[in-house]
């Protein structure tokens, strides 16, 4: 019974950690990164 | 506790400055970025005697400090903010003896910021061979700093240098030139205007303003002083250059000796040779095959190894762990999703380990010079070759590595194409489909598997090149020749640098995708061992009674339960969902689901599969042979067959990459169009050619 | 004459580099007045060249080096 009880918990906190991962790296970092400058569209040679 | 000094390695690319900077840390490093850029940031740590501490970032190489590309800016910026955490204490610059008059130009710009300067005079094996002999106390004399004459190859002068940064606060800080000579009326003004301000530094300021129009610290207000109109400026530039070499030429008119009898002869006997019009292209290619052919063959081995030792540990953990469902996680979810992406840690290494070669040798520069009006034509740049060849690796480095191309419209095309090459997340999904689909036989000694693999390659590399034809056209962006690269002298790659540049980048590459893989494969499990109704929870008892007519042993009927509660799980529904959609390409819905996760991360598809394959099985087959017993339910024969897996292998061939690559293309083109145009065409792209595919081959 | 019309092997001294097209880390890595060009290989269709500009080994295109004022070094 602890047994189960045990394995349950492990799976589903994976699960959880898991999902709010994927949600961090894909939603929430590209919108960070959009803090770099505008560059690129002019000849500044970069 | 001991002090922690922060140390700059500065110095042109080329000049073994990687190798110092290795020398000085040993496997004491970290890399990381810079943040807001996508530049490599190289720290690491040094003990200097008497025990100081020296934090050491390893710069880019750049020439000098008005900057023409993101990397060179790095520098500027950071010898610029003297708020910055890594400002240096002391900048070492490393130059090399063939280069030394080109090298000082950087030295007397660094040391004019004010900042402690060392030099260092690397590949000192050389000066005898050359005919090269430097007067060291009277140049330091003349440039005022302390010098340290090494060569890393040999191992020399190591020691003498961390003295002498050891010493930094005893070296002078005046600087080589004074800036106002340049025009003395404008630079009159300057100083009036901003009297407690460096004269040289806010030259500096305002001529970076001008070559990338914002800067990122407001520590002057220079908007007022931009009286000077862009070519005016550049003209100051040159006047400027023009100045420091006349003062380092009469540095080196005393300093410095060279016997012209001792020519060099190998470079120029090499270059004649290489870069011959005909043997040129010639060698570059057979160089490209031979290279291709040994990633292919040699990789096959550990590969083999490793699909085996997971499948083994999987059910090894299931006999020694208690039964449950974290178990299964693990053994069924886990272990097999990670072995999917450690499974090609050898091809990654051998790929980065020949480009590092290639690179530290100095024949990458001469099959720039090869292909670059050949990429013209394409509206790449001879610069791509680099990023195109990477990327059968992984595109992720390879859109980095476009960072060097000077021209914009040439880096933008060589980004948005650099996804079509066969990277190494796709080779899973080809081999094991060629495995199961191509027959056996041979045609003029080569096996149709392997010309199966070698015609997806060329099919890769010709859509790049076809699409970068078409953007050429379709984009309307101004496209400037602002081209330069420099041709160093061939060397003999230096073992440890290529070392720990391929363990650098591959680490890299399996933490960065293996955390999203891992996180994928979780849910993934937990998705396909959850369901909710009638049919998944009372499995048994249903399939039992579905086959209670048929005579089938205990082994299939459970096999046959596992895969009825798969059908029904949350996965499988969704799976279902999508079936109509992938049903005229000749999917199902295991397919359509593993499609769908390899989003992530290609070679997830295989990952999926082999989970989706595993969950509810229990004996060591590998996928192959899981697969190969699979029915298609629709047309009754097997489900990976010829037309089905041609359609799949051309809908690899063209769909748009993982998720990591599609962020780091926004990073580095700076907006979300780039990025979700290359998704929607591609993906369109893949879905028709797929489809025509399996509907003309069935 | 020009860089552009270097046969392979002749040299050069420069006198005019001031064109605003040529990019200043060109000029910074020696392509100034006074100073000697060789050219030591070109590509298909002469493009790039293949040059040592005061030492440094360097490749450009065609539309630069013709941009790049030379006269012909005495034998």
């Amino acid at each position: 019974m602890i047994n189960e009880i045990i394995q349950t918990i492990l799976v589903i906190s994976a699960m959880l950690v898991a999902t709010v991962f994927l949600i961090y790296k894909f939603v929430v970092s590209p919108k960070r990164k959009k803090a770099t400058k505008e560059c690129g569209h002019d000849d500044c040679g970069c | 506790m001991s002090k922690q000094i922060n140390v700059a390695l500065i110095g042109n690319p080329n000049t073994g400055k990687t190798s110092v900077f290795n020398a000085l840390t040993g496997l004491k490093q970290k890399v990381s970025n810079y943040p807001g850029t996508t530049v490599d940031k190289k720290e690491g740590v040094c003990k200097l005697p008497r025990g100081l501490k020296a934090h050491i970032i390893d710069l880019p190489g750049t020439y000098s400090l008005n900057a023409s590309s993101l990397d060179e800016n790095v520098v500027v910026e950071l010898l610029l903010n003297k708020t910055d955490k890594n400002y240096p204490d002391v900048a070492v610059i490393v130059t090399d003896v063939e280069n030394l008059k080109r090298n000082l130009l950087l030295f007397t710009q660094i040391k004019d910021l004010r900042i402690p300067t060392v030099l260092v005079i690397n590949m000192a094996d050389l000066m005898k061979r050359r005919g090269i002999s430097l007067n060291i106390p009277l140049l330091e004399e003349k440039l005022n700093t302390r010098i340290a004459l090494i060569s890393t190859r040999q191992n020399l002068g190591i020691d003498s240098l961390k003295e002498i940064i050891n010493n930094y606060k005893s070296i002078s800080t005046d600087p080589c030139l004074d800036t106002s000579r340049i025009d003395p009326e404008y630079f009159d003004n300057l100083k009036q205007a901003f009297p407690n301000q460096d004269l040289y530094k806010l030259w500096l300021v305002i001529s970076q303003d001008a070559n990338f129009g914002r800067m990122s610290r407001k520590t002057l207000d220079i908007e007022k002083f931009k009286t000077k109109s862009i070519s005016e400026l550049k003209r100051l530039q040159q006047k400027e250059t023009i100045k420091r070499y006349q003062f380092i030429n009469s540095v080196l008119k005393v300093g410095q000796t060279i016997d012209t009898t001792k020519a060099t002869g190998l470079r120029a006997r090499l270059d004649r040779i290489l870069t011959h019009k005909v043997w040129g292209y010639v060698i570059f290619f057979v160089i490209l095959l031979t290279i291709f052919q040994a990633i292919y063959d040699w990789a096959t081995v550990p590969m083999d190894f490793i699909d085996g030792a997971f499948a083994s540990l999987s059910h090894w953990l299931k006999t020694v762990l208690p039964a449950g469902i974290a178990t299964n996680l693990l053994a069924e979810g886990i272990v097999p999703g990670l072995g999917g992406i450690l499974i090609f840690i050898p091809q990654i290494a051998f790929l980065f380990l020949f480009i590092s070669v290639l690179e530290e040798s100095g024949y990458m520069s001469r099959v720039v010079f090869l292909m670059d009006r050949v990429m013209r034509r394409f509206g790449l740049s001879g610069k791509s070759v680099v990023p195109l060849i990477s990327g059968t690796a992984c595109a992720i480095p390879a859109v980095m590595a476009t960072r060097n191309i000077e021209n914009w419209k040439e880096r933008l095309i060589t980004i948005l194409v650099v996804p079509f090459t066969t990277c190494s997340a796709r080779l899973p999904v080809y081999l094991i489909i060629i495995a199961l689909v191509i027959p056996e036989g041979r045609f003029l000694g080569l096996s149709y598997q392997a010309l199966s693999l070698m015609f997806l390659y060329i099919l890769g590399f010709g859509s790049a090149v076809f699409s970068a034809f078409l953007l050429d056209k379709v984009l309307k962006i101004q496209r400037k020749s602002y081209f330069v690269i420099e041709m160093p002298n061939y060397k003999i790659p230096l073992f440890r640098n290529v070392l720990i540049t391929v363990v650098e980048k591959t680490k890299a590459f399996v933490f960065g995708a293996g955390k999203i893989i891992l996180a994928i494969s979780i849910i993934l499990f937990v998705l396909a061992s959850t369901g909710i109704g009638r049919q998944f929870n009372n499995a048994d008892y249903i399939v039992r009674m579905e086959v209670a007519g048929e005579n089938l042993s205990e082994e299939e009927i459970e096999t046959r339960i596992a895969s009825h509660k798969l059908e029904h799980s949350l996965i499988g529904v969704a799976g279902k969902a999508i079936e109509p959609v992938i049903q005229p390409l000749g999917y199902d819905w295991k397919i359509g689901i593993a499609i769908i996760c390899s989003f992530a991360a290609r070679e997830v598809f295989v990952g999926t599969l082999a989970t989706i394959y595993s969950v509810g099985q229990d004996d060591e087959d590998t996928i192959k042979n899981r697969m190969k017993k699979e029915i298609n339910p629709v047309s009754g024969v097997p489900l990976f067959n010829f037309a089905s897996g041609i359609s799949l292998l051309l809908f690899y061939a063209f769909a748009m990459q993982c998720m990591s690559t599609l962020a780091i293309v926004k990073k580095e083109t700076n907006s979300w169009l780039w990025p979700m145009a290359q998704l929607v065409f591609m993906t369109a792209l893949a879905y028709l050619v797929a489809l025509i595919v399996y509907q003309f081959l069935k | 004459m020009t860089v552009a019309d270097l046969k392979k092997g002749e040299s050069g001294i420069i006198t005019d580099s001031s064109s605003d097209e040529i990019p200043l880390k060109l000029l910074e890595m020696g392509c100034l007045p006074g100073n000697e060009v060789e050219l030591i290989q070109t590509a298909p269709f002469n493009d790039p060249l293949y040059l040592n500009i005061n030492g440094s080994h360097v490749a450009i295109r065609h539309r630069i080096a013709a941009l790049i004022q030379i006269e012909k070094a005495d034998e």
